[in-house]
């Protein structure tokens, strides 16, 4: 029953992931570019979703959908900080992250100011479950109403995948693609590319901040702390859904992503029923990331060394 | 029309490896003319190519296109007049993304990169002939990723993609170094066809004196930073392999290559 009730748990956390994911794919995978932000952009989304719901008064989805702004705006400036300043990707994104870390301090003040509860690090609230409670949620019985989270998430997650997909086949999402591909090129067609990468960047966390908002969403609090190591989880995220599924065909880069985001998120919620401490729980994490990128490794220099080969047996 | 006006080029100025490569550099090169530059590694050829592209920093001198001064553009915005094929296959496309995307990259280039569909498929017709121009049965193989392509196919494709719209310029900067000597002939006989075709003005860099002698209608070679030959469509017309072979040697004796 333990088992059981750590699936539900882990599906609905994958699922709230996928779209961190999704994002985090985005920079990583479609740009080159290892975004440290998000550790910063994750909570922000969560505290204006919460703000925006419990201060504002603002329902549940506009408010989440919002949150995609301020998430947009701060990828925008780890963006301008490479592209116009020359700052490396690395340091762009850790000075956006740190200075996230007072901009989220100071709108939690926001909330705890009043008395409400808790400390100023972190927030409950059972009026913040916006998304996930309300008549939609009772569609399948109140017995069921994890199943009906599940949907619920699935939905967006969904969603987020057309988006971004529709946006990769536009001119525009072609543009970033070769940014990312090949720089060169981009330049040699007259356009500027930093602008590419700025935008890429921007959306990039402006959907790790929708991700945030749904997480506080479903834990019905919002913790300040909920952002460290979401980087490497997004990453672990992108890597064993790309390793492991896009050798399927008929299986696009972004249900990869989504499928790896879900497993990953499985993986840590079993680590708990074997390590009930919690410990050895970050341990466990760090390895089974390290596992992953060697397998990863491995599979990457095979699929390399044979598209080699094709690339020498074709004509001309 | 390209002038090249007083260009000087000083590599890490006020440093021990400081370079003088270029001083008071002069070069016109008039619409129509199709010119091929050769000379030995470090003459000047490709760092020229990257003055005229932008992609290094002048230290004295102006870049002009018709009599106006280009100087203040950035690398990208003159690309806007010009196509470049690199002498790194890869350079030129796209290798994570199809063919049939690669062009529709290269179809849109001067209009908007917005929001509506990548491939426009009433285009795809017309890529298909355009690939069928240099038979090597790419137009049937569309939907495949560039980077599965050999070094040849890709140079020859990223010369289409080049040359797909209307340029001023192009700009060829050792294109067929990489390739092996029967790819070399084709693309370098493809580029003649282009470039006759679409009445291109063109600047070849390149090591084949065989080639610079073959095509093109003018003919350059450079030294240490200066042109010490310039021959025009007449004159390049009776000019051997082995005459320009002689000056090269004399000149590369010189520099102890």
């Amino acid at each position: 029953m333990l088992f059981f009730a750590t699936t539900i748990d882990g599906l609905q956390m994958g699922l709230c992931f996928a779209v961190l994911a999704l994002g985090v794919y985005i920079s990583y995978s479609i740009l080159d570019f290892p975004d440290l932000s998000v550790d910063g952009t994750f909570p922000l989304g969560g505290v204006c979703c919460t703000v925006l719901m419990l201060k504002l008064g603002i329902p549940a989805l506009p408010a989440v959908l919002l949150s995609f702004f301020a998430g947009f705006v701060s990828g925008a400036v780890t963006g301008v900080l490479h592209v116009k300043f020359n700052i490396s990707k690395l340091l762009s994104g850790i000075i956006v992250m740190t200075a996230l870390l007072s901009v989220t301090l100071a709108l939690t003040m926001l909330l705890t100011k009043t008395g409400l509860t808790t400390t100023i690090f972190s927030f409950r609230s059972e009026n913040l479950q916006g998304i996930f409670s309300g008549r939609a949620s009772q569609l399948l019985g109140s017995a069921n109403r994890d199943y009906m989270i599940l949907i619920i998430e699935l939905v967006f997650v969904i969603a987020v995948k057309i988006i971004i997909d529709l946006f990769l086949k536009t001119k525009l999402g072609y543009m970033l693609r070769a940014t990312g591909d090949n720089e060169t090129l981009v330049i040699s067609l007259g356009r500027d590319s930093g602008l590419y990468k700025i935008l890429g960047i921007a959306l990039a966390n402006g959907f790790v901040a929708v991700s945030g908002a749904m997480y506080s969403n479903l834990f019905m609090q919002y913790d300040n702390s909920s952002g460290s190591g979401k980087v490497v989880m997004a990453l672990a995220s992108v890597i064993i859904g790309l390793a492991v599924f896009s050798k399927i065909r008929f299986i696009s880069d972004t249900t990869s992503v989504i499928l790896g985001a879900v497993i990953y998120s499985l993986c840590l919620n079993y680590l708990v029923l074997v390590d009930t401490n919690g410990i050895y729980l970050k341990l466990l994490n760090a390895a089974m990331f390290a596992l992953i990128l060697i397998f990863n490794e491995k599979t990457s220099s095979f699929v390399s060394s044979r598209s080699k080969l094709k690339g020498g047996q074709g004509r001309c | 029309m390209l002038e090249l006006r007083n260009i000087s080029k000083t590599y890490n100025p006020g440093t021990v490896t400081e370079l003088c490569l270029f001083e008071n550099f002069n070069l016109t090169v008039h619409d129509g003319e199709f010119v091929s530059v050769v000379g030995s590694n470090g003459s000047g050829k490709t760092s020229m190519l990257n003055i005229i592209c932008g992609s290094i920093p002048l230290s004295g001198g102006e870049v002009l296109i018709d009599g106006k001064s280009i100087n203040g553009l950035k690398d990208y915005q003159r690309y806007q007049l010009m196509g470049r094929v690199y002498q790194n296959p890869a350079a030129g496309t796209c290798p994570n993304m199809t063919i049939l995307e690669n062009m529709s990259l290269a179809d849109n280039k001067g209009k908007r990169y917005g929001l509506s569909f990548g491939v426009n498929n009433t285009r795809k017709e017309y890529y298909r002939e355009q690939l069928s121009t240099l038979g090597l049965g790419l137009e049937d193989k569309l939907d495949v990723k560039l980077g599965a392509l050999s070094g040849g196919q890709r140079q020859a494709v990223s010369l289409l993609m080049a040359t797909m719209t209307p340029i001023d310029f192009l700009i060829l900067d050792e294109h067929t170094a990489a390739l092996d000597p029967h790819t070399a002939e084709l693309i370098m006989q493809l580029t003649d066809k282009v470039i006759k075709e679409k009445k291109l003005t063109a600047i070849m860099v390149t090591h084949n004196l065989r080639y610079a002698v073959e095509y093109g209608n003018r003919l350059i070679m450079m030294d240490k930073g200066n042109v010490i030959l310039d021959k025009s469509a007449e004159e390049k017309k009776s000019l051997q392999i082995d005459d320009i072979l002689d000056i090269f040697n004399r000149i590369s004796i010189e520099c102890g290559n």
